[in-house]
């Protein structure tokens, strides 16, 4: 009982983030679920992912009735999207990804501050 | 035309990256849209969430045949964050656009410290 109020806590708090930011919410999921919940680093990426589903619908409802959405943009945006996902996802395996992600990191750092300094 | 494979071209990046780097597609979108299109701060979001959405379904169908999710933890956690999710996103929409950008700003940051702590402690 106690546990599934845990969840439900957790999830809500979650959810509020995610629909402040537009974000699946993924990246609080995870730690969340690793660190309190002790379920496993794979095992907690996939849940958040099913997670992550109705949670954006519901948010992306709440964005389209206040005219925030463009259907178009969107469609093409994720033809894309996907097509890259999986590219992605192969070449993942073969490559070092820790050099990247530093660079990467560093690049987000920098944009982040450019969004807070705009 | 150059608008439309721009908009490809971005979706391409944003998927590449998000399964290079396994991060979530949001946080790479949302300053694409904002910088190299021009797009309003609450459109962005509200864009990224759509994307979110197909893409998600791809992978869980991938997780549940290799039986990697947590029903229990998804179903309560799930049901706590549409009610936080729906509050906040109607809250959201009085918030003016360049305080929005700050707080995303600040998001981004986070992400990026995130990538860097993950990285050292392997």
């Amino acid at each position: 009982m106690s546990e599934r109020l845990k969840y439900l806590g957790a999830g809500f708090i979650v959810g509020i983030f995610s629909g402040l930011l537009g974000v699946g919410g993924g990246i609080f999921l995870v730690p969340i679920m690793v660190t309190y919940f002790n379920i496993t680093q794979h095992v907690a990426q996939a849940t958040s992912m099913a997670i992550v589903i109705p949670t954006a619908l519901s948010s992306s409802i709440i964005y389209g009735f206040h005219g925030n959405i463009d259907i178009n943009l969107a469609v093409n945006l994720t033809v894309g999207s996907i097509l890259g996902a999986s590219v992605g996802a192969r070449i993942m395996k073969k490559i070092p990804a820790v050099r990247l992600k530093q660079l990467f990191a560093v690049l987000l750092i920098v944009v982040g501050v450019r969004m807070v300094l705009a | 035309m150059t608008v439309i494979l721009t908009i490809f071209a971005i979706g391409l990046s944003v998927g590449l990256l998000s399964g290079l780097l396994g991060i979530g597609g949001g946080v790479v979108l949302v300053p694409m849209l904002v910088f190299l299109l021009g797009v309003a701060q609450h459109t962005a979001q509200g864009i990224s969430m759509l994307v979110i959405i197909p893409t998600s379904i791809v992978s869980v169908w991938i997780f549940y045949k290799e039986k990697l999710i947590n029903y229990q933890a998804a179903a309560y956690m799930a049901t706590g964050a549409v009610c936080g999710a729906l509050i906040s996103a109607n809250l959201v929409q009085a918030v003016p656009a360049s305080d929005l950008k700050r707080i995303f700003g600040i998001f981004v940051i986070f992400s990026g410290a995130r990538m860097i702590w993950g990285t050292r402690k392997k």
